[in-house]
């Protein structure tokens, strides 16, 4: 019987698991992946959303892209990545069994990096078991890896940036999101990904979670309403809907059984049961590393560093880098993840009403409570400028560390500064040329170019538009408000795709212009 | 030290709830009313509860409702789901068929 | 809170639960358990196979056993008002080679000898009783009285029962010290310094009882010893008896949940990382399963019962044996120390007797003959003779 020996030996393929993998095997180790699913990349293939941050972050890229970039770096570093390769154990001396294909595998490492990612979270409810009821990141694998659509009228659960994000996926796939509730009093995502949700009509009922759903053999309808104070429902406030999937958006818990079996030291926190780690993921078993969301959910752009950190102490720890070189480049990936944590939805921030952006404006409560920024309230915003000629609206509002748009004008009219959350301000000096790189550029599809009385009494509105079919130029539709309702009829009059815009086509919509400042979304008539 | 008649005053007896019928662990059809109902007959940790009722003991290995089970054990014992201990983790990480976990290179030492 | 009790019982595994039963059944319930784990049963008694056996008994152990199964199992689950899930449907011990043949009729032939009733089987017998074992096997030894049951609902049906009796239990109160007054047995300290004080003292705390009773000057001759079992996912009903194999590579039943449960082990289990070494004692929290015990199991079982070759096995699990020196218990009070009551040694085979051995306990506090004898169980037995 065989065991097979690597330096560093990875469980789990996703942003974390490669991110470490391609910084030790720079270093010279010899390194394995296992993944149990057929693709690597963990969720980042399930992700077709352009990703937040600064260029290091590989802000702008979508998450499968990204995916794809990481797995052809590990293979050039010469990583050994395993698909269909299931880690059924850890056991001491740092053992791992695997199973692949019909049998099952010993392997030994000097390390093991542990970054199994996390599970969804369920809640349950009346009905909660009948066929339709499903996790949304189970949702977004039907849609993303195998292109099936998981139902026609959905019911999200959740306005985390999944349940927001996984809503506008599955309109993007053709899917009818009837309503998106949450427990919660406010939005928990982004609010960027939430006005985009909203704009396309899908009513917020916050402070709302599900009484029930109903169906015999499946699902058939869902009955919501709202939560009192005691997180009892209210009586007299249900409401029906007629669904046939209702999606759970309802939070991630770390998979950290593998660690907790190898008696690694652990901790129950509010955000899962995870192992307790120095903050390169050494955990209290020597040569035993955690990374990525089996150490605490966050976003993949965190995982990723966390990753390469990882990946870099065990270098270290394995004589491979000295103590020197991993400190410097410790430095600067540090300095890169605390940029991720900075801003309104930092991890100090969790579960805190912030009311104030760090520019002292005030926040949008529509936006909390309801998904979108109200009419009233987008004019105090830095973004939003009224110029002759065209100019960007950025309808950015809240302190999120993303920056791309300030590199994606050539002409310098968008200004964010050192701070990366800061918020992105309209320089009304420069000028602006229309050619719509800001609207593609932003992850949160909050940018708009405006452009008053291309004819008299009517303007245009440029907006970014991920649906198909992509309309004709010259067809006539209906403008959405930011709140999705109607607001006046439309016509398209441009329709632009270009390979940088990376799929995120520009539509250009000619509308009266009292609603250019209100019109954000397009809708065939 | 923990006294468990001392928590068993505490808790008071068991008093029925509406939604006692909804199911928790769907592996093992395990209801929320048995649950609650163990816990006042002294059943106390989720290791107890998995061996009484074995909730959790199922397919999924307590990864759909291992949440659940601790957020009703927290609450009926006035704790915090923090400090209810969680269950041990057991090889194999997903189920695995027998001939699989034979073929590991290793002989019968028959 | 009131640390004194009439009875204390150290070890709230399926024999301290039992005996607390018993005691509070009979009106004396100002009874203690002390349990060091978090979870009561968290020893052996939730990590064994569930043999409810007689054969392959040592003589001096089988009285009691054949005395639980005549008097107290069949009506076990309704006394405790848990599903106790007995099933006395026999025991198989199969055997491949002439050799298995020969060990296996040697064992059948002393258990006749003291009145139980096993017999040998040929291939086709076996295959009436189980058709899914393989056909190399060649005959097995029978026991029709033998069965099974399900450890974990008996080990909490006791706890519960005893519970509703009045008895205290005390969870995480992990034992460091006895302590004589006047010449007889008194005070039980904890590790956290709480002191409890009893007439008399259960030790039955597996191989702790062993620090445990030195702290009075008592030896107890026993080991460590670890085993590993595993589970399936659930099976359409296959069979209902109890196996093993005459080269002991493992034992089992199909439970009634449906899922097989299987016992065994590689016999190169490490054991090092679950000791503390600070006080050589076992840290119950840690229990650590072999990389290679697993598979060896698997490869045993499906040898023997081909038809599992596809089942899933969903967990495995291992815990200690409290190996007594000549493999049958410490049972019955201690003359040198007055008040202080063994129970432990166990040898991996302490369920199936627990009812039994939990009513005699009983009866040797109140100063009852017990209902079988089982002096030659005294701890006695090993006191110096040269």
């Amino acid at each position: 019987m065989k065991i097979e020996r690597y330096d560093m030996i990875v469980v789990g393929a996703g942003p974390a698991g490669l991110s470490a993998a391609i910084e030790a095997a720079k270093q010279g180790l010899k390194t394995i992946v296992f993944d149990e699913n057929e693709r690597p990349g963990g969720q980042l293939f399930k992700q077709i959303h352009k990703f937040f941050g600064s260029k290091e972050h590989k802000a702008k890229v979508r998450g499968f892209k990204i995916g794809e970039e990481l797995l052809e770096e590990a293979h050039r570093y010469g990583v050994e990545v395993i698909l269909n390769a299931t880690v059924i154990g850890l056991y001491p001396q740092k053992e791992v069994t695997v199973k692949i294909g019909e049998e099952l595998r010993h392997y030994k490492g000097d390390a093991v990096l542990v970054a199994t990612g996390a599970s969804e979270n369920m809640v349950n409810f009346e009905g909660w078991t009948l066929p339709g009821v499903i996790g949304a990141g189970a949702a977004q694998t039907m849609m993303n890896l195998h292109h099936i659509k998981p139902g026609k009228k959905v019911l999200m659960l959740g306005s985390g940036n999944v349940g927001l994000v996984v809503s506008f996926q599955l309109m993007q796939a053709g899917c009818e999101v009837v309503a998106l509730a949450d427990a919660a009093p406010r939005v928990g995502g982004y609010g960027v990904h939430a006005a985009k949700v909203a704009r396309c009509g899908v009513p917020f009922y916050l402070s709302h979670t599900i009484v029930k759903a109903e169906g015999t053999d499946h699902v058939t309808g869902v009955v919501i309403g709202q939560v009192g104070a005691d997180w009892n429902i209210i009586p007299g406030t249900e409401k029906h809907f007629d669904v046939d999937t209702i999606c759970l958006a309802v939070g991630l818990s770390p998979m950290a059984q593998l660690l907790k079996q190898a008696e690694v030291q652990m901790a129950d926190t509010k955000g899962g049961y995870v192992p307790v780690c120095t903050k390169d993921g050494a955990t209290s078993v020597p040569g035993i590393y955690a990374a990525g969301d089996v150490s605490g959910i966050e976003e993949a752009s965190s995982a990723m560093i966390e990753g390469r950190m990882s990946g870099a102490a065990i270098a270290c720890y394995l004589g491979y880098m000295s103590e020197g070189e991993k400190n410097a480049r410790m430095k600067e990936l540090e300095a890169q993840l605390d940029t991720l944590r900075q801003g309104m939805f930092a991890p100090k921030n969790r579960g805190k009403l912030v009311e104030k952006t760090d520019e002292g404006i005030a926040v949008s409560m529509n936006l909390l409570e309801n998904g979108f920024v109200a009419d009233d309230e987008i004019e105090r915003y830095p973004g939003v400028t009224h110029q002759k000629g065209i100019h960007p609206v950025i309808e950015c509002t809240q302190n999120i560390p993303c920056n791309p748009c300030q590199d994606a004008c050539p002409k310098g009219c968008i200004r964010i500064g050192k701070n990366i959350t800061s918020l992105p301000a309209v320089e009304g000096k420069k000028e602006c040329v229309g050619c719509g790189m800001c609207v593609a550029s932003c992850s949160g599809q909050a940018i708009f170019l405006v452009k008053e009385d291309v004819e008299p009494g009517f303007g245009e509105v440029t907006l970014p538009y991920e649906f198909l079919p992509v309309p004709e130029v010259g067809e006539r539709g209906l403008a959405l408000g930011r709140d999705g309702r109607e607001v006046c009829s439309c016509e398209v009059t441009k329709v632009s795709k270009a390979p940088a815009f990376d799929y995120t086509n520009l539509l250009t919509i000619k509308v009266p212009n009292e609603m250019l400042m209100t019109a954000r979304f397009y809708k065939k008539a | 030290m923990f006294d468990i008649q001392e928590k068993l005053k505490e808790i008071g007896p068991y008093i029925e709830e509406a939604d006692d019928d909804l199911l928790v662990c769907r592996c093992e059809e395990v209801t929320k009313g048995e649950i609650r109902r163990a816990l006042h007959q002294g059943i106390f940790t989720i290791e107890e509860m998995r061996r009484y009722l074995r909730s959790g003991m199922g397919l999924c290995q307590g990864q759909t409702c291992g949440k659940l089970v601790k957020g009703i054990i927290a609450k009926e014992l006035h704790v915090s789901p923090v400090d209810v201990y969680p269950a041990s983790s057991r090889a194999p990480m997903r189920p695995t068929e027998m001939r699989i976990l034979a073929e590991d290179g290793g002989v019968c030492h028959e | 809170m009131n640390n004194t009790a009439d009875v204390i019982i150290i070890g709230g595994g399926v024999n301290g639960c039992a005996a607390a039963y018993y005691l509070a059944k009979r009106g004396v319930r100002d009874v203690i358990v002390l349990e060091a784990a978090k979870s009561i049963g968290h020893g052996g008694s939730s990590r064994n196979g569930g043999g409810v056996r007689q054969s392959g008994r040592d003589v001096r152990e089988l009285p009691y056993a054949m005395y639980g199964i005549q008097y107290m199992w069949p009506t076990l689950s309704e006394e405790l008002g848990v599903d106790v899930e007995y099933t006395q449907k026999g025991n198989l011990r199969m055997g491949k080679t002439e050799e298995h043949i020969k060990k296996l009729q040697t064992l059948a032939s002393n258990a006749r000898a003291v009145g139980l009733d096993v017999k040998m089987i040929d291939k086709k017998e076996v295959k009436e009783i189980c058709p899914y074992l393989s056909d190399e096997v060649i005959g097995a030894s029978w026991c029709p009285t033998d069965g099974h049951a399900n450890p974990l609902t008996t080990t909490l049906g006791y706890y519960k029962r005893a519970l509703e009796l009045g008895v205290r239990f005390f969870t995480e109160a992990s034992v460091k010290e006895l302590k004589k007054v006047k010449g007889k047995i008194r005070k039980v300290i904890l590790a956290d310094g709480t002191v409890f004080e009893g007439e008399t003292v259960i030790l039955a705390a597996g191989y702790e009882s062993r620090a445990i009773a030195r702290t009075v000057g008592i030896d107890i001759p026993m080991m460590r010893l670890i085993d590993e079992a595993l589970v399936t996912e659930m099976q359409p009903p296959m069979t209902d008896v109890m196996f093993g194999c005459a080269t002991a590579d493992f034992y089992g039943h199909q439970t009634v949940h449906g899922s097989f449960v299987f016992g065994s082990d590689s016999g190169w289990e490490p054991t090092d990382e679950m000791i503390d070494p600070s006080n050589n004692c076992v840290d119950p929290s840690k229990l650590i399963t072999n990389a290679f015990t697993l598979s060896a199991s698997c490869r045993a079982i499906q040898d023997y019962i081909p038809a599992l070759t596809d089942a899933k096995i969903v967990r495995s699990w291992c815990g200690w044996l409290d190996e007594s020196f000549d493999g049958v218990p410490f049972l019955g009070p201690v003359d040198e120390v007055p008040g202080l009551i063994l129970a432990c040694g166990f040898t991996g085979h302490g369920f199936g007797t627990a009812p039994s051995v939990g009513l005699m306990l009983s009866q040797m506090v109140v100063g009852e003959p017990t209902v079988v004898d089982i002096s030659a169980l005294s701890y006695n037995r090993f006191l110096p003779v040269r």
